[in-house]
């Protein structure tokens, strides 16, 4: 079984970046999908899923599942609360008051909405991981890097393709 | 002169290197007023443990007065949390990328007046150790809070907002918490490792990122709204005559923009000055946040002046009379300043020339704050003094211990607020990279049309367009 | 157990205003107030001290509003006996008009949905009841009440109130409250107890004119009339039937317009348990 490497080339020009890219998409390094590929840049790009092709989010679903609790039971807790506590209707008003519990219900459907979202944020954008030795703190400041796994074969390919787009550091480690 | 929001050639380097400056090395300056704020929360903590030994006496509230300068702060302290967020989030959603500069520490403006904010309700319970009680627990008794009280609302409502709202500044930052984990040393580094949750800026990190974001912002507008229709219906739902008003919602709404934008002007101007953000904090940016400020300042002058059109032409007499001792009583030198500060100074912010000149705005936005806060006074305490009984009508003036703790109160905000820019990047970095990014493609192609338009705009016709940049 | 609770006693709090309100109510205990016969010469106030362990505030607090009286006499200078005449009175005291204010026990009451904790409720009596273990004095009842008849505990009067031995007169019926809770007029819940138990305990219904509040039972004049307003037959139900003054209703309609009892600020439609008879003017003689 041949040796598995992980390489990470590094541009400072993004422009070029992207090239590299669009030429791994094209299939100029053959074995290399560009589903092999990960980036790490220093802001966000919209525009890179022209390139990178599309990957899905799952974050909107779960938030959906999240508010939909909020509402469903933040009413029921609000309404069963509501019922069995009898002291609570006053002056000729129904002992689940509708106006006062949309108020609720809405601060409640928010409340979770929100929170799931955030751990729908943490759990799916693959955070809390090790950095890894290919981290360069260069990423966090002005430069792009692009990773690619790719076979013992199409190694030196890579590195000229990323050379020819002016990449000025290329790092490697081997997997498995 | 020719305009630009920020100079799109500006290095990353430099972006990196001026926040991270901002962050290190307190200078004397700092520790000074550091040391002040520390004093005034000592003010407050005195008068709090003498008020809660004592009872609720000792502010000088009494039966016709039962609230007072407390909630009075506690909705000013509401209404400047909203600003930050909602703008935020409403600039974000529409794409206004002048937000990305001055976002962050408006965001931790709202997050730090609600922290303080949440303390009044408590101070002024008679007996706060009882204070979860308004919380919906189970409870072997069977009791729960009664869910009709507005109080109840407030409760849910804040609970909500300040959680939503730290989590919104929390996300946001990661980026950058990463940036200082990179560029940090010993136990610094150690703890934006943590706080950064291991960021790489990886695709899918950024994906996900984006997508979170904007929920955030979909989720933080209708709550921003929400939350401040909520603190006005403790009065609006009451029965009482000038608390019981059917615009009180959408005036206490604008209310807090309002006095939310003039906090965002004064903290601007500040961090301006005391970081040297000039290249950030730009006078453009400052040029349209005056303009939105000028543009909710003249929302709240409507909705102030058909609320008064509405009890004058109304029958409610007790509303009326109120009306009536509000502009000639006692009250009235409060009532007078609140409207001059609040509905005639805002116009210099239509001024160019003021709106350009950094010392007169800051002036500008304390005014508009003060008149806010003496808002907030006109709301909560002419209608306690001259409600339907005329036998209780009573003028009360609040007592040094309220004084204290008021005064605490923003030293408290300003311990937070110093603690924050020294932690945490107070201009977002990789924003600020973002809209020098966009404006740099963006800039070769637009750049002649742009400018030549520009320059016509100002000079009127025959003017000649200078050609730069591109 | 809390599903038997819900079917068994929904359909009761289901009830309209029109058929009597949530409550099948025992009793609806109200007020009759002559105001034609108050002589301003607080008695009432004083037995309402008396019997409620009412702390006694001292003059600088009793000045800075913290008083702590649940029944106040309202005087107003309304009339000069010299109504004609344009010179001012000799006395200031002269065309005085005294209303004796306790809490109105509106049965609508705005204190009750406002309180957050639900510390104040509506009892099967037409009571308005404030629990005060529950209460945690956010003060929005006192604030929402159009009489100001809610006080709030400002300091811990007990501990100078009463100094020995006249902690010895102190009613037991009754706690002493401590600072930081609201408290107001109960129309003598004590009293009503005690009266309800003991024709439990003979096997009768409570009769009217059997107990009384403390400040009827003090006033010299017979001012203040209280009872069942449910009874027909009872003095105040009587007196209202007799002024044409419903429960109820936010305007009365009167057959005939020169009777002169009325409800304190019913138009804000709150349903007060309390009837003035408003006074006969000198000038309308």
């Amino acid at each position: 079984m041949s040796k598995r490497y992980r390489i990470k080339a590094l541009f400072s020009d993004f422009e070029e970046a992207f090239a590299a890219l669009s030429d791994i998409r094209h299939s100029k390094v053959p074995g290399v999908s560009i589903d092999d590929v990960k980036l790490n840049s220093p802001i966000e790009h919209p525009e890179i899923e022209e390139v990178l092709g599309e990957r899905p989010v799952h974050i909107p679903k779960l938030t959906l599942a999240g508010a939909t609790f909020g509402l469903v039971f933040g009413f029921l807790f609000l309404a069963s609360a509501q019922a069995t506590f009898l002291v609570q209707p006053q002056g000729g008003k129904p002992v689940i008051p509708l106006p006062s519990n949309f108020v609720l219900v809405y601060e409640m459907l928010i409340f979770f909405g929100v929170w799931t979202t955030f751990f729908a944020f943490l759990f799916m954008s693959g955070l809390f991981r090790k950095r890894g030795n290919l981290y360069s703190e260069k990423v966090s400041l002005d430069q792009i890097g692009v990773i690619v796994e790719a076979d013992e074969a199409q190694r030196d390919k890579l590195k000229s393709l990323f050379k020819t787009h002016k990449s000025l550091e290329i790092r490697e480690e081997e997997i498995q | 002169m020719i305009e630009k929001d920020i100079d799109e050639q500006i290095k990353w380097a430099k972006i990196n290197a001026d926040v991270l400056r901002s962050m290190e090395n307190p200078r004397r300056a700092y520790w000074i007023t550091f040391f002040i704020c520390i004093a005034m929360m000592a003010c407050a903590v005195t008068a709090e443990i003498y008020q809660y030994n004592t009872g609720m006496g000792v502010t000088n509230l009494n039966n016709p007065h039962m609230w007072d300068m407390y909630i009075a702060t506690f909705v000013f302290w509401i209404g400047m949390s909203h600003s930050g967020t909602l703008l935020s989030a409403i600039l974000h959603i529409i794409h206004a990328d002048w937000r990305k500069p001055i976002y962050r520490f408006a965001e931790a403006m709202t997050t730090f007046s609600l922290m303080t904010a949440g303390f009044f309700p408590m101070i002024h319970l008679g007996r706060v150790w009882n204070l979860y009680w308004v919380l919906p627990y189970v409870s072997d008794r069977g009791h729960w809070p009664n869910f009709r009280s507005p109080l109840v609302w407030d409760a849910f409502a804040i609970s909500t907002y300040l959680s939503a709202s730290m989590l919104f500044l929390f996300i946001g930052m990661i980026p950058d918490l990463a940036i200082c984990r990179d560029n940090a040393r010993g136990w610094r580094r150690k703890i934006y490792t943590v706080l950064s949750l291991g960021w790489v800026g990886s695709d899918r990190q950024w994906r996900n990122f984006r997508k979170t974001y904007l929920l955030m912002a979909c989720f933080l507008i209708p709550l921003a709204v929400s939350v401040h229709s909520i603190v006005s219906s403790d009065f609006a739902m009451s029965i009482m005559p000038g608390w019981h008003v059917t615009s009180f919602p959408p005036y206490f709404v604008a209310g807090a923009l309002y006095s939310g934008c003039a906090a965002i002007i004064t903290l601007f101007v500040m961090l301006r000055y005391y970081f040297r953000f000039e290249e950030y904090m730009t006078v453009a940016i400052m040029e349209k946040t005056a303009k939105l400020t000028f543009a909710i300042a003249m929302v709240w002058t409507y909705l102030n002046l058909i609320e008064f059109a509405s009890t004058w032409y109304g029958h409610d007499i007790y509303a009326k009379e109120l009306l009536i001792a509000k502009a000639t009583g006692p009250y009235a030198w409060i009532f007078w300043t609140m409207l001059f500060c609040g509905m005639v100074v805002p116009f210099a912010l239509a001024v160019e020339k003021f709106r350009r000149h950094m010392p007169t705005m800051f002036v500008v936005s304390l005014l508009l704050n003060l008149s806010m806060y003496f808002e907030r006074w006109m709301i909560v305490a002419p209608t306690l003094s001259m409600a339907h009984d005329p036998h209780q009508w009573y003028i009360e003036w609040p007592s040094i211990v309220q004084w204290a703790i008021v005064f605490g109160s923003f030293g408290w905000f300003g311990l937070l607020f110093l603690v924050f820019v020294k932690v945490f990047p107070s201009v977002s970095m990789y924003e600020v990279k973002e809209m020098v990014f966009h404006r740099r493609r963006l800039v070769n192609e637009n750049a002649a049309k742009e400018y030549s338009r520009r320059a016509s705009d100002r000079k009127g016709a025959g003017g000649t367009p200078e050609l730069k940049g591109a | 157990m809390s599903l038997q609770n819900i079917l068994e006693n929904w359909s009761k709090y289901r009830r309209g205003a029109e058929e009597g309100g949530h409550h099948k109510y025992e009793h609806r205990w109200g007020m009759a107030i002559n105001l034609d016969l108050c002589i301003g010469c607080n008695a009432c106030s004083t037995a309402c001290y008396a019997e409620n362990n009412l702390a006694v505030v001292g003059k600088e607090r009793f000045a800075k509003g913290q008083a702590m009286h649940w029944l106040r006499v309202e005087r107003y200078w309304d009339e000069s006996i010299n109504t004609t005449s344009s010179v001012a009175p000799e006395y200031p005291e002269e065309g005085a008009s005294f209303l004796p204010m306790m809490c109105q026990q509106c049965n609508s009451a705005t204190c009750e949905p406002v309180c957050p904790v639900a510390a104040t409720y509506h009892t099967p009596d037409g009571l308005n009841a404030q629990v005060y273990n529950r209460c945690i004095g956010s003060r929005y009842c006192s604030n929402n009440c159009p009489f100001r008849n809610r006080y709030f505990n400002f300091y811990s009067y007990y501990e100078s109130a009463w100094p020995e031995p006249m902690n010895q007169q102190l009613n037991p019926d009754l706690s002493v409250r401590d600072k930081g809770v609201m408290e107001k007029c109960t129309f003598c819940v004590q009293r009503i107890r005690a009266a309800k138990d003991k024709a439990k305990m003979e096997d009768r219904k409570v009769q009217d004119g059997e107990f009384t509040t403390a400040c009827a039972q003090a006033c010299p004049t017979s001012a203040i009339v209280f009872g069942d307003r449910l009874d027909p037959e009872s003095k105040v139900a009587k007196l209202w039937a007799q002024q044409e003054v419903k429960l109820g209703v936010y305007k009365q309609h009167k057959q005939n317009p020169e009777k002169r009892g009325y409800r304190i600020f019913e138009e804000l439609n709150i349903d007060p348990s309390v009837m003035y008879m408003e006074r006969v003017r000198d000038s309308s003689i």
